[in-house]
């Protein structure tokens, strides 16, 4: 059977199906991520002094990098669907790559981070800054290596869909862009709350 | 969506792009200045840092995502979840309100001098 709706518009809600279930997937996402938002604002308000005394240092500099690099990483991204929307293959190919090379590389520069922390004893169970920012950033962290499964089988074997149904293959890097788009979107918010203020 | 379109909204990726990275280096330079008003208004940074960090994510969802036309369908589903989301976050802040200055209640954090909120 034919999943409806894959490319043609759905006349009552004026979409495609997938777009649809991306944006209901993202809403269930923004409550997951609201919710640890506000242990994180509980946490914050109910200490008496925060972070709390003798807590790991965070490196500025490096999280400043990794905003750069997830932010350069979602233009790369929206650059590889309007390739596709304008035919050209080739330079989807070359703008999912380098969104891929930029996933890899903020996943390097975090793995540097943890190391760092763990290797003073700074675990989750340290206090609760420490708790609500291993669980905040892992979180994001396992969202960033979902985002490349996806990414990287529409840029390998599941770009073969291009020269089949192209239309159809467009659609999906728009949905898996909305989700990418998505994730740089919590770290915008994760940066500033965690290592800034 | 035309050749033509696309080709316009390219442009804006980079403008935004441009837009974001400065922002960035924006709200790492402002966490280094002290933005308190008065001892009382302690929350001065936080304030700084979160309007410009809701710009970058407003440009993000407006631009990248195409939210700035977008259908109504997914305006519906968004604005719900807005809505449960303050709702669900307003019941333990103000239950946490509630409690302030209730000296009587047993679980009430222990207040420190010198420390803030």
């Amino acid at each position: 059977m034919q999943i409806p709706y894959n490319e043609e518009l759905r006349p009552d809600t004026g979409l495609y199906n997938a777009k649809l279930g991306i944006w209901i997937f993202l809403a269930s996402e923004i409550m997951l991520f609201g919710g640890l938002f506000s242990a994180y604002i509980m946490l914050r308000v109910g200490a008496p002094v925060w972070p709390p005394l003798g807590t790991a240092q965070l490196n500025i500099p490096m999280a400043t990098f990794n905003t750069v690099v997830l932010i350069t990483s979602s233009v790369t991204m929206v650059m590889a669907w309007a390739s596709l929307k304008m035919n050209n293959f080739g330079k989807f190919k070359m703008y999912m790559g380098l969104t891929l090379l930029f996933s890899a590389m903020f996943l390097v520069v975090k793995y540097f981070e943890y190391s760092a922390k763990l290797s003073h004893g700074f675990t989750p169970a340290h206090d609760t800054f420490l708790a609500i920012y291993y669980t905040m950033t892992g979180l994001h962290v396992i969202h960033i290596i979902a985002g490349m499964i996806v990414n990287g089988y529409l840029w390998m074997p599941g770009s073969k869909m291009w020269k089949s149904n192209p239309e159809r293959f467009t659609n999906r890097i728009e949905v898996a862009g909305l989700y990418w788009h998505f994730v740089d979107l919590v770290w915008i918010f994760l940066f500033p709350s965690l290592y800034l203020l | 969506m035309s050749h033509d379109d696309i080709q316009h909204h390219v442009k804006t990726y980079v403008k935004v792009f441009i837009a974001l990275m400065f922002l960035t280096l924006l709200t790492v330079g402002a966490s280094y200045i002290d933005f308190d008003i008065s001892p009382q208004f302690r929350s001065g940074a936080i304030f700084v840092g979160l309007a410009i960090a809701s710009f970058k994510g407003y440009m993000v969802a407006s631009e990248f995502m195409h939210l700035n036309n977008e259908k109504k369908m997914i305006y519906w589903v968004l604005g719900l979840t807005v809505f449960f989301f303050i709702f669900c976050l307003s019941i333990p802040v103000l239950w946490e309100a509630n409690l302030m200055g209730d000296t009587n209640f047993e679980q009430s954090p222990p207040k420190i001098e010198g420390g803030h909120h």
